[in-house]
C-alpha cells in the first residue's frame, strides 16, 4: 500500500502560507464584492454633493418611481456585473472623485449647480458612449427584448422588428437624468444662455465660467 | 410690370391685374407643379422611418400613405430632415430631423406657394400683433391664454430650449403667422391638415374655421349665413373639391368657398397664397382703410393705408417686424377690388358685381364716419387730457371702445363683405350702435364730466348723429308712440 505523502516543498511553513494565502484571496473577493456592492448603492454615490444634482431627476424617474415596484440604483445603470468588471469600473470611477476633490481647491467645483449643469452635457455623452460599447450590458440586466410587451399596441412589434444593428441607449436616453441634446446636434451656446437664464446670470458668464476651467 | 404698375389708367386695369397676378401668383392649378428635380425626394432613411412610425403612430403613417406625397414617393425624411446646425435639429434613431416642418422646408418644393404666402397677412399673422398681445392675453387674463388662444391662430414665436426641447410655451402650435425657428414665417398645416395634405380639405370653408370665428371674424358663420354657403351645402358634391385643377367657372360652378374669392383661380385669374391680396380694405382695425400692397424687393410685402401717400419705388418701408425693405412694386386698393371683382364675374353680372361691392363699401364707409372716427376721436381727447391712463383696459370704457370696433365693428363689416344681413345687422352694425349711444358715450360723458362738450359732443357733429337732437319723432317701434291712423272709410278722405 502506497502511503500518499505530500512533496517534500511542502514545508510547514508553505502550508501555512497557502491556507493564509487562501483564506486572503477568498476574503479579498469577499471585500471586492461587498465595496462594489457598497459603491454602487445611491447612499454612496450621493455623499459627493455634485451626485446630488442628477440624484434630483433621477428622483422623478419610472426608474426610481416604477409601477412594479423595482428601482434601479445608480450602480444598477453605470456599474457593470461581474467582481472585475465592476472593480475596474469604480477604479476608472475614481477619477471622478478625484476632480471632485481637486475642485474643492482649484478648476471647475461640480459641487456648484451652475457648474454642475454646464458640465453635464459631455457627463452624458460620456456615459451614453459607455453604455454604447457594452451593448447596453446594465439595462439587459432587467429588460429582455423578446420580452417587451409595453402598454402600446406597437411597443411589441416594435422591439422585435425595428432594433437590428440598435442597442438600447440608441432610441432610449435622457430617460433618467437631465435631457441633454445628442452629441451631434447640441449646441454649447444655446445651452449655455439656457443655463443663464436658469440662474438668472448676465449673459456670456457662463463662457467665463468655462474659460476659466 | 412696373410701367402697368404706375399707370393708373382704368382701361389697363384688366391687363395689369394679370401683369400682377403673373407675378404673385401661381397658374390655375391647386399646387403649382413642383420644378424641383425628382431626385431630389426620396430619402433613404424614409422607409425606416414608416415602418417603425406604422406601428408607434399608426395614425398619422395611414394619413401620409394616403396622401399626394406618399403617391410623388415624397416621404417623412424629405420633410423632416435638418441640419446638424439647424436650431431645432435633434437626433432620432441616428437621422438628424427637426419636429416643426416650416414653410421654407414645403418651399423647397413648393417654390411659387411660399413666394406667394411670404409677406401676406397670414404670414404676419403673428409678427403684426406680437407687440399688442400682452395688453389683452396677459393682463386681462394670463399668459397661459396666448399659448391656448391667441397663438394657436396668430402663431407663436417658437422657442428652442438651450436643451433643443420645444418650449411648450410656444409648442405644440400650428398658427398660420407662426414665426419658425429657421426664421420663416407661416405653417402651411394651419390649413393643410398633416399628413395626408388632402386638396380637397383645404379648399372647404372647414380648412377657415379654426381661426376665422369667433367675435372678430365669425367668417364661417356668415358665408354659412349668405346665399354661397347656402348653395355650397345643397350641391357640395357639385363641388370637385378632390379635381385636380380647381378653376371658378370652368372646374366647378355651384358656389364658392373661402378659398374661391381670396385665393382661388377664376377664369383667368390665377390663384395665389396670399390670402389679403385681393382685399381692397382693411377690416380689422379700429377705422378701415383702403389699403395698399407694397411688393418689396425681397419677397417680402406690407400693407399700407391708402390715405397715406404711396412710398415710391425704391423707397425703404418698416415692415411689421421692425426690419426694413424696399420697395418693388405699389398695388392699388382698386387693383385689388378688380382682382376680387373678376372672381365674382366667372357667376354674376359686372353691373350686380360692382352694385354688390358699393353696398360694401357704403357699410364700411357708414361704420368709419358715424362710429370709427368719432369714437377714436373721443379716446384720443380722453388721453390727450389724461382722463384716461395709457394703459388699456383698466377702465371699462377701454373695454367697450375695444368690443365696438373689434368685435361688433369688425363683424358688420365683415357680415357686408360676405352678404350674410344677419352678421352685417343684427350682430354687426345694430350692436355698434347700440354699443355706441348706450355704453361708450354715456362712459365718455361720465369721464369728461364739464368737458364733454370739446371731448364728446364735438366729435358728434356729423349728419348720422343729428336724429338725437330731435327728441319728439315717435315710432311705434317700441308699441309706443303715435297713434295708428284708423282706416279711412273712404280712401279720398283720407287726412
Amino acid at each position: 500500500m502506497v502511503r500518499l505523502r505530500a512533496p517534500l516543498f511542502i514545508t510547514r511553513h508553505v502550508l501555512i502560507a497557502l491556507v493564509v494565502g487562501g483564506l486572503g484571496g477568498v476574503l479579498f473577493m469577499v471585500f471586492l464584492m461587498e465595496f462594489d456592492h457598497f459603491t454602487s448603492s445611491n447612499a454612496f454615490c450621493t455623499t459627493c454633493h455634485s451626485m446630488t444634482y442628477a440624484d434630483e431627476a433621477y428622483q422623478k424617474s419610472s426608474h426610481f418611481d416604477s409601477a412594479s415596484g423595482v428601482r434601479a440604483s445608480c450602480g444598477d445603470c453605470h456599474v457593470s456585473e461581474g467582481v472585475f468588471a465592476a472593480t475596474w469600473d469604480h477604479a476608472v470611477g475614481g477619477k471622478d472623485l478625484l476632480k471632485q476633490i481637486k475642485g474643492q481647491l482649484f478648476g471647475p467645483d461640480y459641487d456648484d449647480p451652475v457648474v454642475n449643469a454646464l458640465h453635464l452635457p459631455e457627463a452624458a455623452f460620456a456615459a451614453r458612449e459607455w453604455f454604447r460599447k457594452r451593448d447596453s450590458a446594465t439595462c439587459k440586466r432587467c429588460h429582455t427584448l423578446d420580452a417587451i410587451q409595453g402598454k402600446r399596441g406597437g411597443t411589441a412589434a416594435i422591439h422585435k422588428e425595428e432594433t437590428q444593428g440598435k442597442t438600447c441607449v440608441d432610441c432610449h436616453y435622457n430617460l433618467v437624468h437631465r435631457p441633454v441634446p445628442d452629441e451631434s446636434t447640441f449646441k454649447r451656446e444655446a445651452w449655455n444662455r439656457m443655463v443663464e437664464e436658469e440662474f438668472g446670470l448676465p449673459t456670456g458668464r457662463t463662457d467665463e465660467l468655462m474659460a476659466g476651467h | 410690370m412696373y410701367e402697368l404698375n404706375l399707370s393708373r389708367c382704368p382701361s389697363a386695369s384688366r391687363a395689369w391685374v394679370f401683369a400682377l397676378m403673373t407675378l404673385l401668383v401661381s397658374g390655375p392649378l391647386g399646387a403649382a407643379k413642383v420644378k424641383l428635380s425628382a431626385d431630389q425626394w426620396g430619402h433613404p432613411a424614409g422607409p425606416d422611418c414608416v415602418s417603425c412610425h406604422a406601428k408607434a403612430s399608426a395614425g398619422l403613417t395611414q394619413q401620409w400613405q394616403e396622401s399626394a406625397h406618399q403617391k410623388a414617393g415624397v416621404n417623412c425624411m424629405d420633410c423632416h430632415q435638418a441640419d446638424r446646425a439647424d436650431p431645432d435639429a435633434q437626433e432620432h434613431e441616428g437621422q438628424v430631423i427637426a419636429t416643426i416642418v416650416s414653410p421654407k422646408d414645403c418651399g423647397r418644393c413648393h417654390t411659387q406657394e411660399l413666394a406667394e404666402q411670404q409677406g401676406s397677412v397670414h404670414a404676419e399673422a403673428h409678427a403684426l400683433i406680437e407687440d399688442r398681445v400682452p395688453a389683452l392675453a396677459h393682463n386681462l387674463t394670463g399668459s397661459a391664454m396666448q399659448a391656448a388662444g391667441c397663438d394657436q391662430c396668430h402663431g407663436s414665436r417658437v422657442r428652442v430650449r438651450g436643451d433643443g426641447t420645444l418650449d411648450p410655451a410656444t409648442w405644440p402650435n400650428s398658427g398660420i403667422g407662426r414665426i419658425n425657428p429657421d426664421g420663416s414665417k407661416g405653417s402651411c398645416s394651419a390649413c393643410h391638415g398633416r399628413h395626408r395634405f388632402s386638396k380637397a380639405q383645404a379648399r372647404e370653408p372647414e380648412a377657415c374655421v379654426r381661426c376665422h370665428a369667433g367675435p372678430d371674424s365669425p367668417d364661417k358663420e356668415i358665408f354659412e349665413a349668405s346665399k354661397h354657403g347656402m348653395i355650397y351645402v345643397a350641391e357640395k358634391e357639385r363641388m370637385g373639391l378632390d379635381s385636380s385643377e380647381w378653376v371658378a367657372g370652368r372646374d366647378y360652378t355651384a358656389a364658392p368657398t373661402c378659398v374661391t374669392c381670396h385665393m382661388g383661380a377664376a377664369g383667368k385669374l390665377p390663384s395665389t397664397h396670399d390670402v389679403g391680396l385681393r382685399d381692397a380694405w382693411s377690416l380689422n382695425s379700429p377705422v378701415s382703410e383702403r389699403q395698399l400692397l407694397l411688393i418689396l424687393e425681397d419677397g417680402d410685402k406690407l400693407e399700407l393705408p391708402a390715405s397715406a401717400p404711396a412710398p415710391k419705388r425704391g423707397a425703404e418701408v418698416r415692415k411689421a417686424d421692425g426690419t426694413t425693405g424696399k420697395v418693388k412694386a405699389v398695388v392699388t386698393p382698386d387693383r385689388r377690388r378688380q382682382a376680387m371683382n373678376l372672381v365674382c364675374q366667372e357667376c354674376h353680372g359686372k353691373a350686380f358685381t360692382e352694385a354688390f361691392m358699393q353696398q360694401f363699401d357704403s357699410v364700411v364707409e357708414l361704420f368709419n364716419t358715424k362710429f370709427a372716427i368719432p369714437a377714436k376721436g373721443i379716446m384720443g381727447e380722453l388721453y390727450a387730457r389724461g382722463l384716461l391712463t395709457p394703459t388699456p383696459f383698466d377702465e371699462p370704457i377701454e373695454l367697450t371702445y375695444w368690443e365696438l370696433w373689434h368685435d361688433e365693428g369688425a363683424r358688420a363689416r365683415h357680415g357686408a363683405s360676405m352678404a350674410s344681413p344677419n352678421h352685417a345687422w343684427w350682430e354687426g352694425m345694430y350692436l355698434v350702435g347700440r354699443n355706441f349711444y348706450g355704453r361708450f358715450l354715456p362712459e365718455a360723458r361720465a369721464l369728461a364730466g364739464d368737458q364733454a362738450g370739446q371731448v364728446v359732443d364735438a366729435h358728434l357733429q356729423g349728419e348720422g348723429h343729428q336724429w338725437l337732437a330731435n327728441p319728439n319723432l315717435g315710432s311705434r317701434i317700441l308699441g309706443f308712440g303715435p297713434p295708428e291712423p284708423e282706416a279711412p272709410a273712404d280712401a279720398s278722405e283720407a287726412r
